[in-house]
Parts: structure tokens; C-alpha cells; sequence
């Protein structure tokens, strides 16, 4: 019951509604009103969870603006994990209104790797057609409200071959082997980004690394909590544990901040999951036990791929320059600087390359408005909070962007294609590859 | 005149995007930090949000001509209910209301409007080595009107004085409508003594009175050098005493503050790793100004505190005065994490007391505290007697909520007893009216005169403040 659940339970009460939370947020930041405002959220919870107000169309789109990026709950005096409220309240939403085409995408098609990645191969095929025949095909355009056409442009133009299509599922170390690893290949960066992947296995085999890539891993769960569908996300959970846990490797890497975010449990906390199985009669009792040794097996073995390179590895000594020395700046995707306060080792990784001119833009860690489907939902919106971003990218002189986020690299490229700039979005380790292969 | 036909009208005047009507939007207006209005909701029947002083001007005239009340709104953080609609009406919302106008380098004052928020004022004024020196523990949410209307301060006003000091001018939408400039219509002066003081009668008057849309602040040079003592305290009663040491050595830190053994417990359980030495009391004293004069009256302070304290420590370099200074940072923070099961609550939160009693007052909190079975936290500005208390309860378990309803109470008694005051800097809204009467005597009379003379219908903001004649 969403009444009973700890997060509802425990945390709305501690919010003493200080107002912290209005100086960081990026949607309050456009609006400015109190309806707005992050501590609203919780208010808004609290009026559902105390049933004041019942499920709306309106309480479902209050809801739904926010982004899940963490800046309020990052800087919350009471540390209350806003997100996860939002999310609680939205599987709550849901449960009061199933959606026909919801629980397609988020129970049928983002479970089934196999089913997404020939989805979006297709639209890769008929590009012409794009986003708005695969979003027809799948029942999209009714949770996109007249913004789809316009929407649709973000996704730019989609790689024919997938990430895994182009990867084998284990790559031996270069020279000796030093350690054995898991790499998590998210969707975003399996689909849309394959060759941040293709950067990442040869950065890492470089390095030393036996690098598997778990073929039956499935979406870690973020859009699924995002868009209501919580249930499903926590089976992701429950699978993705224990399939990592018995790969035998020495720590799981990930490219993806929202996707370490999860396996780390900063978004979704795994003990809610066990919680929930412990006190579960239905579930077997092996399977709540089994998945409780998976989630201590995985404790501190998750890793953003920045920092595995930077405090694990250590960067590679022998970095060759860049043909040509290149401005570049960083943004801090939001699950990774405000999630899990991973700021430092991106920007090692960009300043340890010969050739590169590191130029910290302002605001790098205010949100670029993307954060998954948001910027398909709420396209203006989105579009307001990604323009800053894209001015002070500008603003920085800069001629290629890192990050280490899909959706960012996804949203930010669309807004500097949008405003005519020549300015490349790319992982840090794909500037490291290329300095790699210089050397 | 009926909700619709007033959002109506109110549309008309202003357009669509700047009229909040939906029932569920309005009810994000219900609250703001007190706890009074965590045990209530407070829903307005409309909010606004003008963005000039003739938006502000035309609807003051709409509510008037109506009888509506209008209750004017900044940020929403403050402690009392002040910015809440608890006779319903109107409220606006003058946050997004953020321009700051004119920075007068040459003249040492800024123009802005009420929504501008304290920290990226301080932020455009120190590209010119100037800041605004009141300095609110709100500073990156809080609004510059918000401030002007509960004449706030916070942990610098031991030297630099309340907001009222800064306040030149001010732009002032009466309740018909009618717009006064305070301070001098052309004036840029910084001394001004002509005429009565109207803008001392608007600075703290909490929208009770008018409507604040332009406000003239002076500000100063912003000091280069600064420097943090700390001093550790067997007794508790040693604190008041080294501070009033440090006074008659004839220095004026810039802040002094305390935690008293319940805020060292707190924060050294939120966070072990700041490590705050044990003792009844710690005290941090910050001083500013020229290098050399931060060197000496650091050192002196260093010296006086040395004759009580059982550990001082002097400091000037960033990153050991961001040391020192950690426990007084999170200590908000840290009582409000003291009981996992619960949370702190924004109630008696902010007595002022004469220097020679905080000691006393500190004593009383705590066995009031044990009395009725609440814990409490307390911190605040040592220097000028102004004590934060913290109750931690669940505020979800009805019982908790009595007791600390009842605590709070005598806190309040409490500090008028000492001879102090219900309120140092956050303001008397809706939740310290009820104590006016104990703390001014005949005097409220005269300010329900006030009241009258520029607001005869009563519209702006009632309840707050005083109660009404008769109540």
C-alpha cells in the first residue's frame, strides 16, 4: 500500500517546508510559483497519501513535473529523497489509473531487451518516418501530448546497429589481465550511443580489464519508476541483482549515471526491494534470500566508469596528444554530481589528456532538462531548462562537451543542434580512447 | 463579490499567467515554514503574482473596493505564518517579482523589487566589493522583501545591525491602491531625518499595512580579512560572561554564537566525524575588517576567552575557520535529525533575551523541555541574547503536538519574563499575536491605531501582528 510504504511513512513528516529546496530546482527556477516548488511535491504526497485530495488529472500532472534529478534532495536539511516520494506517488497514480499504453512500454516492451532493441532498430530503419511511427507502433503518442512532433527531434538520428550487435560478450584484457569486470550497458548507451560503448570496452580491455557484458541484464528500472510503473522496476531490480551476482567478476562499470544511481540504490533503494520480499508470503523464500545475499554481494562493486578509471585502475600513464588541442567543458549529469556526489573524476579524466583545454562552465551541475522522458512528456518545459545550459555552454568557449550521461549527451546534442552550434557531446572515455590510439 | 467574478476581474487586470485559481495550486499557498501551518491548511481563495507596481497598485484597488484581504507573500520560508492567508482572500506572491533595479555604486545603495533573493543580491554587490550585511540562515531562498517586512537579521546583526539600518526608501502600495514613496519621493541621500519615519513604520510591519514593491537599501564595503575563535565551555554560564569580556575589551565581533550541550550532542550525532569538543557550551566569535585589526582582535578575543574556556582555538585560514565553523553550519540541520521518528518543528523558535540572562534562558528551555517530555535543541546568536530552540517531536502523533504546543507556550511567557521578547528577528505573523498585549502593554493600542489609519477596512493581512480591537 502506497500509505505503508517506509518512504511515505517516514519521510514526508520530517519536511519542515524550510524552502532550501526552491533555490536549486530546475522546473521551480522557470516557473517561480509555489506550485512549483520541490517542497510542494512532498505536500502533494502528503495530500494523497492523507486523502484530501484523490487521484486527477490535474494531481497526476503536479506530479509529473518534476525531474528526478535530485537537486532538492541534495540539498535538503532533512535529506528527505524527494524522487522517491514522486515515484511513489506515480505508482500509486498508476495502481488508481491503469494506462493501456503505459503498461505496454514500461511492462512489456522496457523489460524485454531484445523486443526494445528491434523496436528502435526499426525506427533507425525508417528514419524518415521517426520517432512518431515507433511511438504509434507502440502506443506512445498517448502519454505524449501534441508535443510529439516537435519531441520527436531529440532523439536525432538513431544508429542502425546496437552497441551489443557490435560487442562480444567477453573481451580479454590487453596484455596482462589485471581484474575481471561487468559492463552494464544501459539502454541509452546500447541504443542511441553504441559508440560510447565501443569507447568504454576498449578503455577498459586497454587498461587491463576483462571486460563480460551480461547478456540477459535487462533496464535497471529508472524510466519504470519514473513513469509509475514501480512494480516493474523492482522485478528489474530483483533480476539485474542477481544476475550480476553471479557473473564472478570483481566490480560492475557502468557508462550510465542513472544507472549506477539504481544499482548503487541512491534512486531506488535495494533494501525496500528485500524489505518488501522479506515480508512478502508469495515470493519464495529463496529467492528473497537469494536476492539479499546479491544486494550485500554488490555493495561497493558498482561503479560509474569515471571513477573505476580514476581511483581503481588509475589512468593509463602513457596518454598520447590530441592531433589537435581542443576547449573542452564538462556537464555534471545530475544522477551522477547530485546522486552519488561524483564531480571530480570526469574532469581528472579530461585534464590528464594532452591537448584538452578544460574550461569549467557555470552552472555545469544545474540540469539540462532531459532526464529520460521527460523531455518527450514535457517538451517546453524541457526546452527552457536545456537553453541555459546551452548558453553557458556557449559561454564557455568550448568546442566539444563531456558528459557522462545518455539522456544529457541525448538532450544536449539536440540543443546545440537546435541553436547551430558546431559543438561535439561526448563521453569523457571516448576523448581518453583517442588519445589512447595516439599514443 | 464571488470567487469567480474576482478571478475574473483579477484576469483582466493582469492576465491569465499572472492568476493562480485552480483548487489544487492553490493549495501549495497553504503553508510556509511554521508549524502552525503544518497543522493547518490555510487554502487562499486566489493567488497573484504581479510584476509591477501598477499590477500591484490595480489589485490592492480590486481588494479594496471588495473587501477582500490580501496577504503579501516573499519566499514562503518564514517561521509564523505571516505570508499565509489565514482569513482566506488574496495572496501575493511578490517572489518571482526579482529585478534589482539600479546598483548606485557611486551613492553606496541598490534599488530593488521585493522578490530579489538575499544571496544573488550579495552576489551582484560583491563584483563591486560591496555587500547588504544582514545575513539570514535563509539567504540562497529568502526574498529582500520578505526580509524588509519582518525586519530579519540573523548571526552578523551582533555588529551589523538589522535589515531596518540598511532600509533608505521604500515603495509602498497602500490598501486603496494609492502608491507612497517613504525615505524622500527624489532622494538618494543616506541621511534623511525630515518628516516622520515612515520607513521605519513599514520595515517589520509584516504586510499589515501596505504592500512593499520597491525597495532602496544601503550597503557597505565588504570587509577583506576575517577570522573564527572557538571556545569550549565547562560551565555554561562562562559563555555570557567571556562575551561580555570580549565587549568591554572594546571589540564588536561580527557574530557570536552558541550551541549549548543539547546542539553539540546533535550535531556530533548527525555528524561524528565534526567531532565537537564537550562542554555546556560552545561558542564561535567571527570577526571582519582589515587584516591586521582581524589578527589583533582575534588574538584578544583568543586571550579573554582563554581565562574560561577549557580549549580556544584562533583561525584565520579558509579552510580551518570552514572547520571550525561546520558545527554551527549543519546544527539546523542536525536537530532536525536528532529522532529518526521524527522531525524538528518551527515553534518558539526564535526568543530574544537580555545578554545577562541567556544563560538562565538556556537553563529554563531545557527543564521546560524535560517538563513536558519534549527534547529540545538550542543554538542562535549569543551575542545580541537572540536563542533558537528546536522542539523535536513526531509531529504526526497528536499527543507530541500538544506537548509541544503547550512548550512552546511557556517559552514564549518565559522570555517576556526575563524581560526579553517573543521574537529576535523571524517576526510575529499569526503565531505570536496572542502574546502582544503580555509583551506591549498599552502600546498595542496605538499600533491598532496605526493599523487603522492606513488600512480602515482591514484588509492587509489581518491576524498578524496584534489582534484585532476586541479579540
Amino acid at each position: 500500500m502506497f500509505k505503508d510504504t517506509p518512504v511515505v511513512r517516514e519521510q514526508i513528516k520530517k519536511c519542515v517546508r524550510c524552502g532550501k529546496c526552491r533555490s536549486v530546482c530546475p522546473i521551480f527556477n522557470e516557473y517561480r510559483t509555489e506550485n512549483y516548488s520541490p517542497r510542494g511535491q512532498v505536500f502533494m504526497v502528503q495530500m494523497l497519501r492523507d486523502g484530501v485530495l484523490s487521484v486527477s488529472n490535474k494531481v497526476a500532472a503536479k506530479l509529473g513535473d518534476c525531474l528526478m534529478c535530485e537537486s532538492c534532495s541534495s540539498i535538503c536539511p532533512s535529506a528527505i529523497p524527494v524522487p522517491e516520494l514522486v515515484a511513489e506517488a506515480r505508482a500509486f497514480i498508476t495502481e488508481q489509473r491503469p494506462s493501456t499504453s503505459k503498461k505496454l512500454i514500461f511492462e512489456k516492451l522496457w523489460t524485454s531487451p531484445g523486443l526494445l532493441r528491434n523496436s528502435v532498430a526499426a525506427a533507425g530503419l525508417a528514419d524518415s518516418l521517426g520517432l512518431r511511427s515507433l511511438a504509434r507502433s507502440l502506443g506512445l503518442t498517448s502519454i505524449l501530448p501534441g508535443d510529439l512532433p516537435r519531441a520527436e527531434k531529440i532523439l536525432g538520428k538513431i544508429p542502425r546497429r546496437s552497441a551489443r550487435s557490435q560487442l562480444a560478450a567477453v573481451m580479454p584484457a590487453r596484455g596482462t589481465r589485471k581484474t575481471r569486470v561487468a559492463y552494464f550497458l544501459g539502454c541509452g548507451t546500447d541504443l542511441l550511443q553504441p559508440e560510447i560503448a565501443l569507447a568504454t570496452v576498449e578503455v577498459l580491455t586497454h587498461c587491463g580489464c576483462e571486460v563480460i557484458i551480461p547478456q540477459d541484464i535487462r533496464c535497471c528500472g529508472v524510466p519504470h519508476l519514473a513513469n509509475g510503473a514501480k512494480t516493474v522496476a523492482e522485478k528489474l531490480v530483483i533480476h539485474n541483482l542477481n544476475i550480476l551476482s553471479k557473473l564472478g567478476v570483481d566490480a560492475i562499470i557502468s557508462d550510465c549515471a542513472s544507472c549506477t544511481s539504481t544499482l548503487n540504490g541512491h534512486l531506488y533503494r535495494p533494501a525496500t526491494v528485500i524489505d518488501k520480499l522479506k515480508n512478502s508470503s508469495n515470493s519464495a523464500p529463496t529467492l528473497a534470500e537469494k536476492t539479499i545475499e546479491a544486494a550485500n554481494w554488490l555493495k561497493g562493486k558498482v561503479f560509474d566508469l569515471t571513477v573505476f578509471l580514476v581511483d581503481e585502475l588509475g589512468l593509463p600513464t602513457e596518454i598520447g596528444r590530441l592531433m589537435n588541442s581542443v576547449v573542452v567543458t564538462y556537464h555534471d549529469p545530475c544522477h551522477l554530481v547530485k546522486a552519488q556526489k561524483i564531480k571530480n573524476q570526469p574532469r581528472k579524466i579530461l585534464q590528464s589528456i594532452p591537448g584538452v583545454d578544460f574550461q569549467e562552465m557555470v552552472g555545469a551541475d544545474t540540469c539540462c532538462g532531459g532526464s529520460g522522458t521527460f523531455g518527450l512528456t514535457h517538451y517546453d518545459l524541457s526546452m527552457k531548462i536545456l537553453k541555459r545550459k546551452i548558453e553557458s555552454i556557449q559561454n564557455s568557449g568550448a568546442e566539444i562537451l563531456a558528459t557522462s550521461c545518455p539522456s544529457c549527451t541525448t538532450q544536449i546534442s539536440y540543443g546545440l543542434r537546435e541553436a547551430g552550434l558546431n559543438i561535439k557531446v561526448i563521453h569523457p572515455v571516448q576523448l581518453l580512447q583517442k588519445a589512447l590510439i595516439q599514443h | 463579490m464571488e470567487r469567480s467574478l474576482l478571478v475574473k476581474e483579477l484576469e483582466n487586470c493582469l492576465g491569465k499567467d499572472k492568476v493562480i485559481s485552480d483548487p489544487v495550486d492553490l493549495m501549495y499557498y497553504s503553508y510556509d515554514s511554521s508549524f502552525l501551518a503544518r497543522l493547518n491548511r490555510f487554502i487562499p481563495d486566489v493567488v497573484v503574482t504581479p510584476r509591477s507596481t501598477e499590477e500591484v497598485s490595480a489589485v490592492m484597488q480590486i481588494a479594496y473596493a471588495n473587501d477582500i484581504p490580501v496577504t503579501p507573500r516573499g519566499a514562503g520560508t518564514g517561521e509564523t505564518c505571516g505570508s499565509v492567508a489565514i482569513k482566506g482572500g488574496l495572496v501575493m506572491d511578490l517572489s518571482p517579482w526579482d529585478t534589482i533595479e539600479e546598483i548606485d555604486v557611486a551613492n553606496m545603495q541598490v534599488f530593488v523589487r521585493p522578490g530579489v533573493i538575499h544571496a544573488k543580491l550579495n552576489e551582484r554587490l560583491a563584483e563591486y566589493g560591496l555587500f547588504f550585511p544582514p545575513d539570514p540562515g535563509s539567504s540562497i531562498m529568502c526574498t529582500i522583501g520578505g526580509m524588509v517586512a519582518n525586519n530579519a537579521s540573523g548571526l552578523r546583526a551582533v555588529k551589523y545591525g538589522c535589515t531596518e539600518q540598511y532600509v533608505l526608501g521604500l515603495e509602498v502600495v497602500l490598501p486603496n491602491g494609492e502608491v507612497i514613496v517613504t525615505g524622500g519621493i527624489q532622494s538618494r541621500s543616506i541621511k534623511n531625518v525630515s518628516g516622520l519615519n515612515l520607513t521605519k513604520l513599514f520595515v517589520g510591519s509584516e504586510g499589515i499595512l501596505g504592500v512593499i514593491t520597491k525597495i532602496r537599501l544601503r550597503v557597505w564595503p565588504k570587509p577583506k580579512g576575517r577570522g573564527i575563535v572557538m571556545a569550549v565551555y565547562p560551565s555554561l554560564d562562562d559563555a555570557p560572561a567571556s562575551v561580555l569580556e570580549v565587549y568591554q575589551a572594546g571589540i564588536l565581533p561580527s557574530g557570536i554564537e552558541i550551541l549549548d550541550q543539547s546542539a553539540i550532542n546533535a550535531v556530533n550525532m548527525y555528524r561524528p566525524e565534526i567531532n565537537l569538543p564537550q562542554g555546556e557550551a560552545i561558542l564561535l566569535f567571527e570577526v571582519d575588517g582589515n587584516p591586521s585589526s582581524v589578527e589583533w582582535e582575534g588574538l584578544k578575543i583568543k586571550e579573554i576567552a582563554s581565562r574560561r574556556a577549557s580549549q580556544v582555538e584562533w583561525a584565520t585560514e579558509p579552510k580551518r575557520m570552514a572547520d571550525l565553523w561546520e558545527g554551527r553550519s549543519v546544527v539546523a540541520t542536525a536537530a532536525a535529525r536528532v529522532r529518526p521518528d521524527g522531525s524538528r518543528v518551527f515553534a518558539g523558535e526564535d526568543i530574544s533575551v537580555p545578554l545577562a540572562k541567556v544563560a538562565e534562558a538556556l537553563r529554563s528551555i531545557r527543564s521546560l523541555g524535560q517538563k513536558h517530555g519534549v527534547k529540545v535543541v538550542n543554538y542562535g546568536h549569543i551575542g545580541d541574547g537572540n536563542v533558537h530552540t528546536a522542539p523535536v517531536i513526531d509531529p504526526e502523533k497528536p499527543d507530541e503536538v500538544e506537548k509541544a504546543n503547550r512548550l512552546v507556550d511557556e517559552i514564549h511567557r518565559l522570555a517576556v519574563t526575563l524581560g526579553g521578547s517573543t521574537t529576535g528577528e523571524h517576526g510575529v505573523g499569526a503565531v505570536r499575536a496572542m502574546y502582544a498585549e503580555l509583551e506591549h502593554g498599552p502600546a498595542v493600542k496605538v499600533m491598532q491605531a496605526i493599523k487603522k489609519a492606513l488600512d480602515p477596512k482591514g484588509i492587509m493581512n489581518p491576524g498578524k501582528v496584534f489582534l484585532p480591537e476586541g479579540e
